[in-house]
């Protein structure tokens, strides 16, 4: 197993792509520091940097790098018949659907944490002298990045579905490109797997549970989701003929 | 005898299709099986299956004495294989291409530079596989299928885009590949003359069914040159031969000796003459290979 994410780790690495992973965190960085936002009027000012960086971050940037890297992790295997040499090899199916998995959700926690590090770039640059919200940034990662686990299953999946590079993009845009609205609505927000990054890293939701959004919530939608695509994704590459 | 692969009523349809049908094929240890048919015969789909890429419709693969279905980790570990176009990443090099799959298949690292002299590539071995020429990647495939020494090699219409240089390499190597290494080889091909020059044992398929399987000796035994006689009363002759204990065939225009060596053809001729037959003609008529490969598939197709 390890040496099938070390295999996929290897064949990423060389394809330079991984440098994407630097730009949603760069982005957010900017935004961060181009404007202020006083009206919000918080008690901390890294409220205020938190929720004008996030927002961007998590509604566009987070689903965005997310799909183009799953994309990209299959992009290699469906140019030249990379799916049959690598299946041909003694691995089951079950650990290159995994592998590939798995590493992508250790690339976005890096993305992450880069992410981390920008938000506290901005406020040293800025000169923010409000203690450091610790608990709640660390929710707001931690939880941005447990919402992307059931899109980056879903995305994985178009992407091995889907031979051509654009498919599996164009659909991670246009169901991204919605989700500042559907977030908004009370009804279909909770269940979107595009918002849901946004909700989790959105401060200010009740501060009383583990992450930003209930216990049950993330349980039921994100769980839920996650297994729904996870296994559905992973049914399907067992079953498909290469 | 011991089989390395052996398939049983293997089957596969595509829709209604029935693309490979109760295909029965058997690769004893140490030879170079040569899988001939024309294009679409279902060459590949056997492959395939073979692999394990695709699973059959109904029928079994045994490699090794072992089922495909339950043993297939264990029994990829022993398969170098080529299917069909060469399969490489293109953003890397041939030799990050050759270490993407070392690393799962565990062998030390100076493997890579082995295969890579073996099929000469190791010149090029850090430049980027997408520039390459198809006979390039097609020698990088084969690399990466020998690179943890297997004990079968799968190669599917390994020549494809060489030049005839690269042909000649390539058939050497395969050739060199069971005394050396006591490997087995399958190659599919549909082109005859290839597998004439290479394979121990032969498997033709067309539409799907294995209509020939056996040594090339037995094959070759079809395309031995026949002799027709023309005499002035082919069918009394033709009698007179049978009844004196001769094989022959009664054509429209001649009587052909089914002879087996030039002593036979001299005493049935000596034969006739005595029998007062008038000989117009003796004449050796070849059938080449290429003849009785298409004939066999002609049949099938008609049939």
């Amino acid at each position: 197993m390890v040496s099938v994410i070390n295999s996929e780790w290897y064949k990423l690495r060389k394809s330079k792509v991984i440098f994407l992973l630097f730009v949603a965190p760069l982005i957010g960085l900017f935004i961060g520091l181009s404007g202020s936002f006083n009206a919000i009027g918080a008690m901390n000012e890294w409220y205020e940097k938190l929720v004008v960086m996030n927002s961007t971050y998590a509604i566009l940037f987070l689903p965005l790098i997310s799909g183009v890297l799953a994309s990209v992790i299959c992009r290699y295997e469906h140019q030249e018949g990379g799916w049959k040499q690598l299946l041909a090899l003694p691995v089951t199916r079950g650990k290159v659907f995994l592998s590939k998995y798995l590493l992508l959700i250790l690339l976005m926690l890096a993305m992450q944490l880069m992410y981390l590090v920008s938000i506290y770039l901005v406020g040293m640059i800025e000169g923010i002298t409000d203690p450091f919200p610790m608990d709640i940034v660390w929710k707001s990662i931690f939880g941005g990045w447990v919402a992307t686990l059931p899109l980056i299953a879903l995305q994985l999946w178009v992407s091995i579905a889907f031979k051509s590079f654009a498919a599996p993009f164009a659909i991670n845009v246009i169901f991204t490109l919605p989700t500042i609205l559907v977030i908004n609505s009370e009804r279909f927000g909770p269940y979107y797997p595009w918002g849901q990054p946004f909700l989790m890293m959105n401060i200010g939701g009740s501060t009383e549970d583990v992450f930003f959004v209930p216990w049950d919530q993330i349980l039921t939608v994100v769980g839920g989701s996650f297994l729904l695509f996870f296994i559905g994704g992973y049914l399907y590459f067992l079953k498909k003929a290469i | 005898m011991e089989y390395i692969v052996e398939t049983k009523h293997l089957t596969k349809k595509f829709g209604k299709e029935e693309a490979v049908s109760n295909l029965e094929m058997k690769i004893p240890k140490g030879e170079i099986y040569g899988f001939l048919g024309p294009n679409g015969a279902g060459k590949t789909t056997t492959i395939r299956m073979l692999l394990g890429l695709m699973r059959p419709t109904s029928g079994s693969v045994q490699l090794f004495g072992k089922d495909m279905k339950n043993n297939r980790i264990d029994i990829l570990k022993n398969i170098g294989s080529l299917v069909e176009n060469p399969s490489y990443y293109p953003h890397l090099t041939a030799k990050e291409n050759l270490e993407a799959s070392r690393k799962i298949l565990n062998v030390p690292k100076k493997r890579i530079d082995e295969v890579l002299q073996q099929v000469r590539l190791h010149g090029v071995a850090n430049k980027k596989v997408k520039g390459f020429s198809l006979g390039m990647k097609q020698r990088l495939g084969i690399a990466a299928a020998m690179l943890h020494q297997p004990e079968l090699l799968i190669l599917d219409e390994p020549t494809n885009g060489l030049d005839p240089s690269g042909i000649i390499e390539m058939r050497q190597l395969i050739q060199s590949l069971p005394e050396e290494y006591g490997m087995t080889v399958l190659i599919s091909s549909h082109l005859l003359s290839e597998i004439d020059q290479m394979a121990t044992r032969v498997g033709v398929v067309s539409k799907g069914k294995m209509i020939f399987q056996d040594s090339i000796e037995t094959m070759r035994k079809f395309a031995q040159a026949s002799i027709q006689v023309k005499v002035n009363d082919n069918e009394a002759a033709w009698r007179s031969l049978l009844a004196n204990g001769q094989k022959a065939d009664l054509e429209k225009e001649s009587v052909t000796l089914q002879a087996e060596d030039d002593g036979q053809v001299a005493a049935s001729i000596r034969y006739l003459v005595q029998q007062g037959f008038s000989i117009y003609r003796v004449q050796e008529e070849k059938r080449s290979l290429e003849n009785i490969f298409l004939e066999m598939t002609k049949e099938e197709q008609s049939g």
